[in-house]
C-alpha cells in the first residue's frame, strides 16, 4: 500500500495536468507581465527597457489611485449595504418555511445567472435620465425625475447599486445556507429561555454566523478589487475617470492608449495588491476554523 | 424551523412578507421591464410610465434577434465551451486532489498551495500577456483561447472543494481495493469518483456559474463568429441595431433566457450546490 | 435526485466532448486562407456593425457583389462599433491583422500603426483615375508612400428636426449666441435642445475643434500642430474654445447626462423626437433613409454647420471637415494581392462612392458629380452645398492630431471640463502632458 501510494511516476502523472494549466495560464502570463512592465512597449514595433520608469509613473497616476479608491468604496458598499441586507433577508427567509421560502430564494438569485453583458446594458437604460426606469419611478411618485445618475459625483454610486443588486442573491444564499446550518437545538433552547426573535437573531444567529460573515467579507473585498466587466460595459470608467477600476484601467492603457508596457506594469501591481489583500484578510481571520481562501466565485 | 414560527406575533408576519416581496420586486422588476419593452416598438420606449402596454405585440423583435443575433450558434458555443471546461476542471481537480491529499510525497503541500494560488490572481490581469501568448501560439480565435483560462481560473476552486470532500472518504475503502490489486487510477476513477458525486455537482455548478457569463476574454481573444459565446450577441447587436431599441431589448431577453430557464428548473440543486461550494467547502 | 443530475451532467459532458471532437477536425482547413482548389478567404475587419443601413449596408453590398463575381473568393466580415473597433485593432496590430481593415487617416490612429509597419504600401499611381478629391489621400501617407484610401469626406454638423423647428417657430441660429439663446428656448419648451454623444468623448472633441476653427480661422492648423508638438495648450484660442464649450454645457444645450451617454442613446433621442438637434458627422446623413426611424422624423432631418462666434476669425463658410475613415490592407496578409484587388474593386467609381451616395451616406472622398440624380435627399444636398460653398475646411479634429495617449486623455478629460469637475487650465495642462 505504502509503495503504491508513493509511486513518483503515478503522482507525477496525476498532478501534471494541473501544473501545466497553472504554468501556462497563470504563471507564464504573470512572468510576461513583469517583463513587459519594465519596457516602453507600445504594443507593436520595437521597444526598449526603461527600468522602473512605468512604476514611477504609476505612483503619480491619478487615475490609478482613483481606481483603487473606487475598489475600496465598492468593498465598503458591499459590506455596509449589501451584506446587512442580505443577512437580514436570509434570516427572515429562514423563518418563512414552505413553498414560499423556496420561491423567494429562487427569485432573489435570478439576477445572478444573467450575463453581465445583459445586466450592464439593461441598467444603462434604467439609468437613462430622459426615459430610464429610475427617473420614471420618481415621476410616478410625483418627483421631477430628471436626475443624471452618471454625473461625476453620483456615477460611482450608480455602479455600486448595480453591483449590489446583481450580487445580492449570492450573498443572501451564502448567509441563508449558514443560517440553515445552525443547530435547531440552539433555537429551541433560546425559546425555552423565553428569548424573542430579535434576541435570538442577535444572540444566536449572528455570533454563529461569524465565520460565514468573514468568508463573505473576504469575497466582497476581492470581488471589489477584481471588478471589471460591469464597469467596462456600463461607464467604461467615465465620466472622466470617476468610475475607473484597476482592471478596466490597465485594459484601456494597453489597448486604447497604446501603452502595453505600462498596462502590464499596472497588471503586476494589481496582482500584488490582490495577493496582499488576500493574505491580509487571511491573517485577520486566521484564528477561525473556516478557510477564507475560498474567495472566487463572488458576485 | 417550524418551531420559531410558533413565536410569530401578528404584526411581524405581514412585515416579513412586505420585506420579502419588496426585495423580490426590486430583484425582478428590471427583468419584467426588459421583457415588456422587448415586445413594444422602439418609439414606445419614450414614455413616462413604468411599463407600456404595446399597441401591437412586436414578436418580430424576437425574430430579428433570433436570426441576426446568431442565437443558436452562440448558444451552442457557450454550452460547448462551458461543458468542456466543467469536464476538464472536474477531471484535473480530482486527479490533483487525490495526489495531494492521499498520496505520500514531500512536495504535496507545496504543489497544492501553488495550484490554489490561482484563486488570488485577478483573472483580468492576465488579459494582456495572455493575448500575446495566444496570438504567438496561434490560439486566438480558437476554442482554446477561452478554454484554457476558464479551466485555469476554475481549477483552484475545484481542487479546493475536492480535497476537502475527499477528506471525508474513509481510507479503509481504498485499503480494501489495494488488497484486491487495484492500481491508483482504478482507485481514483472507480472508487473515489463515485463517492464524490455531490461535490462533482457542486464543482460543475460553480464552474458553470463562473464562466457562463464571462465576457472580457471572449471579446478580446475571439474574432470570428465560430466560437463567440452568448454574451456577445448583446454587444454585437447594440451596434447593429443602434437605432432600434426594442430589438436590442429582445436580444437581451433572449440572451438571458437559457440560463434563467435552466436555473428555474434546477433551482433547488443549483442553489444547494452553489451554497455548498461557497460555505461548506 | 443528485444522481439524476449527475448523470445528466455526465451525459451532457460526453456529448460535448464528442461535438468538440467533430468541430476541431473542420477547423484545420478553414484556418488556411488559400487552399489547393484556389479558394481564397479574405477577412474584412470593419467599424460598421450596422449592415442594414448606411455605410455598413454599402460595404456589405460590395462584398456580396465581389463574392458573386469572384466565386473562388469568400469574404468574412468582423464588424464592431468604433470604440470597440479601435481597441481591437490595436490588439490585432500586435499580432497579425485581418486582410482588409478600416483605418483612419489621422495621426492619432495612423502614426503608430504605420511605425509598426502593419499596413501594406499601396501604389499611388494605380489610383490616378479613381477621382479622389485633391488632398484627400494626404492623411494616409507617410514619407510620401500611400498606405490607405479615404472613404468619406466628413463634415461636422448640427442635425435638426425641421418640422419641430417650424412648429415651434425656432430659427436656425446664425451666431453662437443665438444658438445658446435657442438652447434656452427649446429647453423651456420641455424638449432636449441637442443630443450629444458625450460618453464617447470624441464627438465632444470634434465639437471643441469646430468651435476652435470658428475662433482661430485659418490659424487653426498651425495652432493645433504647435500645441501638439510642444505640449503647450495655453494659446488663448484653446482657452476661449474650452471656456465656450463649458459655457455651452452650462447653458443646457446638451441633454441631461450627456457626458455618460453613448452614440446610440444620443442618436435615439434625436431620431425619436426627444431632442431637437443632434451633433454628429455627415456619415449620419443616411438617417434620412433609415426605416427604423419614424417617418415623421426621418423626412424632416436637416442640418446646419457651426454658427459663427462673435470675435472669431472663422466665417460661416469655414467649416469643420476632414477625410477620416478609410481602408487599408494588412502588410502580413497571406493573400495581400487578392486583398488589394478587393480594395481597388471597392474604390471603383461606381462602387463605394456611388452606392454610398445612393444610400444617403454623406460624401465620399471621390468626385461624385457623375451620379447626381436629383433624387438625393435634401439632407444630402445640404451637405454637398456646404462643401461646395466652403471657403476652407479645418482638417483633422484636435483629438486626432496627437499620439493615441493624447487622444485617450483629451477624450476622457473633455467630459470633466465640460461638466465642471476640472478647470479649463487643468484640462489644457493635463492633455498637454500626454504630448510630451
Amino acid at each position: 500500500m505504502k509503495k503504491l501510494y508513493s509511486n513518483k511516476l503515478v503522482i507525477f502523472s496525476l498532478v501534471l495536468p494541473g501544473i501545466i494549466v497553472f504554468l501556462f495560464a497563470i504563471l507564464a502570463p504573470i512572468c510576461l507581465s513583469v517583463y513587459y512592465g519594465f519596457t516602453d512597449y507600445s504594443g507593436m514595433g520595437a521597444y526598449s527597457f526603461i527600468g522602473i520608469e512605468n512604476y514611477r509613473q504609476l505612483v503619480h497616476d491619478e487615475a490609478f489611485w482613483t481606481s483603487l479608491k473606487n475598489s475600496l468604496l465598492l468593498a465598503v458598499g458591499f459590506i455596509c449595504i449589501q451584506h446587512p441586507l442580505a443577512l437580514i433577508v436570509a434570516a427572515v427567509l429562514d423563518k418563512l418555511g414552505g413553498k414560499a421560502e423556496g420561491f423567494f430564494r429562487c427569485v432573489y438569485f435570478i439576477p445572478n445567472v444573467i450575463s453581465v453583458a445583459v445586466i450592464a446594458y439593461l441598467w444603462k437604460f434604467i439609468y437613462n435620465p430622459d426615459f430610464g426606469l429610475l427617473n420614471n419611478i420618481i415621476k410616478v411618485f410625483g418627483g421631477k425625475g430628471d436626475i443624471n445618475w452618471f454625473s461625476n459625483e453620483t456615477a460611482i454610486w450608480a455602479v455600486l447599486l448595480v453591483l449590489i443588486w446583481h450580487g445580492f442573491g449570492w450573498g443572501m444564499l451564502i448567509y441563508y445556507t449558514g443560517i440553515k446550518n445552525i443547530d435547531p437545538v440552539l433555537y429551541e433552547a433560546a425559546a425555552i429561555d423565553g428569548a424573542n426573535q430579535r434576541q435570538t437573531f442577535l444572540k444566536i444567529t449572528l455570533p454563529l454566523m461569524k465565520p460565514v460573515i468573514q468568508v463573505n467579507v473576504t469575497m466582497a473585498v476581492i470581488s471589489a478589487l477584481k471588478q471589471m466587466e460591469t464597469v467596462y460595459l456600463l461607464t467604461n470608467g467615465g465620466p472622466g475617470n470617476s468610475t475607473q477600476f484597476t482592471a478596466n484601467y490597465l485594459y484601456q492603457q494597453a489597448f486604447k492608449a497604446f501603452k502595453y508596457g505600462y498596462g502590464n506594469a499596472i497588471g503586476v501591481i494589481f496582482i500584488i495588491i490582490c495577493l496582499l489583500a488576500t493574505v491580509f484578510l487571511n491573517k485577520v481571520f486566521e484564528e477561525r476554523d473556516i478557510n477564507p481562501r475560498r474567495v472566487k466565485g463572488a458576485a | 424551523m417550524g418551531f420559531a414560527g410558533k413565536k410569530k406575533n401578528k404584526i411581524t408576519k405581514p412585515l416579513l412578507w412586505f420585506v420579502l416581496i419588496a426585495v423580490a420586486v426590486i430583484q425582478i422588476f428590471p427583468l419584467v421591464w426588459l421583457v415588456d419593452f422587448s415586445l413594444a416598438s422602439s418609439t414606445e420606449m419614450f414614455t413616462n410610465g413604468l411599463l407600456v402596454i404595446p399597441e401591437k405585440i412586436q414578436w418580430g423583435n424576437y425574430a430579428k434577434a433570433f436570426a441576426d443575433g446568431n442565437f443558436l450558434l452562440y448558444l451552442k458555443n457557450s454550452i460547448l465551451i462551458n461543458g468542456l471546461a466543467v469536464v476538464l476542471v472536474i477531471l484535473v481537480s480530482i486527479m490533483a486532489a487525490f495526489a495531494c491529499r492521499r498520496m505520500r510525497w514531500k512536495l504535496s503541500g507545496f504543489v497544492k498551495t501553488l495550484l490554489l494560488m490561482g484563486m488570488m490572481i485577478p483573472i483580468h490581469a492576465t488579459l494582456l500577456p495572455n493575448y500575446k501568448i495566444y496570438s504567438q501560439l496561434g490560439l486566438t480565435d480558437t476554442v482554446w483561447a477561452l478554454l484554457i483560462p476558464y479551466v485555469a481560473f476554475s481549477l483552484p476552486q475545484g481542487l479546493f472543494l475536492m480535497t476537502s470532500f475527499m477528506e471525508s472518504i474513509p481510507v479503509e475503502l481504498e485499503e480494501a481495493a489495494v488488497m484486491d490489486g487495484c492500481g491508483i487510477y482504478r482507485i481514483i476513477f472507480q472508487i473515489i469518483t463515485p463517492m464524490l458525486k455531490s461535490s462533482i455537482a457542486t464543482v460543475a455548478i460553480m464552474t458553470f456559474l463562473n464562466n457562463w457569463n464571462e465576457f472580457m476574454m471572449a471579446s478580446t481573444y475571439l474574432s470570428s463568429e465560430k466560437w463567440k459565446t452568448l454574451p456577445f450577441s448583446v454587444l454585437e447587436f447594440t451596434g447593429e441595431y443602434s437605432s432600434n431599441y426594442a430589438v436590442q431589448f429582445a436580444v437581451m431577453a433572449l440572451t438571458a433566457a437559457p440560463a434563467v430557464i435552466v436555473y428555474i428548473i434546477l433551482n433547488k440543486h443549483i442553489t444547494k450546490g452553489a451554497a455548498m461550494g461557497a460555505v461548506k467547502g | 435526485m443528485k444522481r439524476r443530475i449527475l448523470s445528466i451532467l455526465l451525459t451532457a459532458a460526453m456529448a460535448v466532448t464528442l461535438l468538440a471532437g467533430c468541430g476541431s477536425d473542420g477547423n484545420k482547413d478553414e484556418g488556411k486562407s488559400e487552399s489547393a482548389d484556389g479558394k481564397v478567404t479574405l477577412k474584412v475587419f470593419s467599424n460598421l456593425p450596422d449592415r442594414k443601413n448606411g455605410q455598413g449596408l454599402v460595404e456589405q453590398m460590395i462584398i456580396d457583389e465581389y463574392m458573386k463575381e469572384n466565386e473562388n473568393v469568400n469574404i468574412e466580415v468582423e464588424a464592431l462599433d468604433e470604440e470597440a473597433y479601435k481597441t481591437k485593432f490595436k490588439a490585432y496590430s500586435m499580432e497579425g491583422m485581418p486582410d482588409v481593415v478600416s483605418i483612419w487617416g489621422q495621426p492619432s490612429f495612423l502614426d503608430e500603426v504605420l511605425e509598426a509597419g502593419v499596413l501594406a504600401e499601396l501604389d499611388e499611381s494605380d489610383y490616378s483615375d479613381y477621382g479622389f478629391i485633391s488632398g484627400s489621400l494626404e492623411g494616409f501617407k507617410k514619407d510620401g508612400k500611400l498606405y490607405g484610401l479615404p472613404r468619406n469626406t466628413d463634415v461636422a454638423a448640427f442635425y435638426y428636426n425641421e418640422k419641430m423647428f417650424k412648429d415651434n417657430k425656432w430659427e436656425v441660429p446664425a451666431t453662437y449666441d443665438e444658438l445658446l439663446d435657442l438652447a434656452k428656448t427649446i429647453k423651456d419648451a420641455g424638449i432636449i435642445p441637442l443630443a450629444m454623444d458625450g460618453g464617447d468623448g470624441w464627438p465632444m472633441a470634434v465639437y471643441l475643434s469646430d468651435i476652435l476653427y470658428k475662433l482661430a480661422g485659418s490659424d487653426y492648423a498651425s495652432i493645433v500642430s504647435e500645441a501638439v508638438s510642444s505640449g503647450d495648450f495655453t494659446n488663448e484660442n484653446f482657452v476661449k474654445a474650452t471656456e465656450l464649450l463649458k459655457k455651452t454645457a452650462d447653458a443646457g444645450l446638451f441633454q441631461n447626462g450627456y457626458d455618460s451617454q453613448d452614440y446610440g442613446t444620443a442618436q435615439n433621442l434625436f431620431t425619436n423626437g426627444q431632442a431637437a438637434m443632434f451633433y454628429m458627422g455627415s456619415w449620419e446623413a443616411s438617417m434620412a433613409l433609415n426605416e427604423d426611424i419614424p417617418e415623421e422624423v426621418r423626412t424632416n432631418i436637416r442640418m446646419f454647420t457651426m454658427p459663427v462666434i462673435d470675435g472669431g476669425k472663422g466665417t460661416a463658410a469655414d467649416i469643420a471637415a476632414w477625410n477620416g475613415g478609410g481602408y487599408g490592407v494588412s502588410a502580413n496578409s497571406e493573400v495581400k494581392e487578392e486583398a488589394i484587388k478587393f480594395l481597388n474593386y471597392m474604390y471603383q467609381k461606381d462602387k463605394l462612392s456611388k452606392y454610398g451616395w445612393e444610400n444617403g451616406v454623406g460624401m465620399s472622398a471621390q468626385d461624385q458629380t457623375e451620379y447626381m440624380t436629383g433624387d438625393e435627399t435634401e439632407l444630402q444636398m445640404q451637405f454637398v452645398d456646404a462643401v461646395n460653398d466652403a471657403a476652407s475646411v479645418s482638417g483633422t479634429p484636435v483629438n486626432d492630431c496627437g499620439p493615441s495617449s493624447f487622444k485617450t486623455s483629451i477624450e476622457s478629460q473633455i467630459q470633466n471640463v465640460s461638466n465642471g469637475s476640472i478647470s479649463v487650465e487643468d484640462f489644457l495642462a493635463t492633455i498637454g502632458k500626454e504630448c510630451k
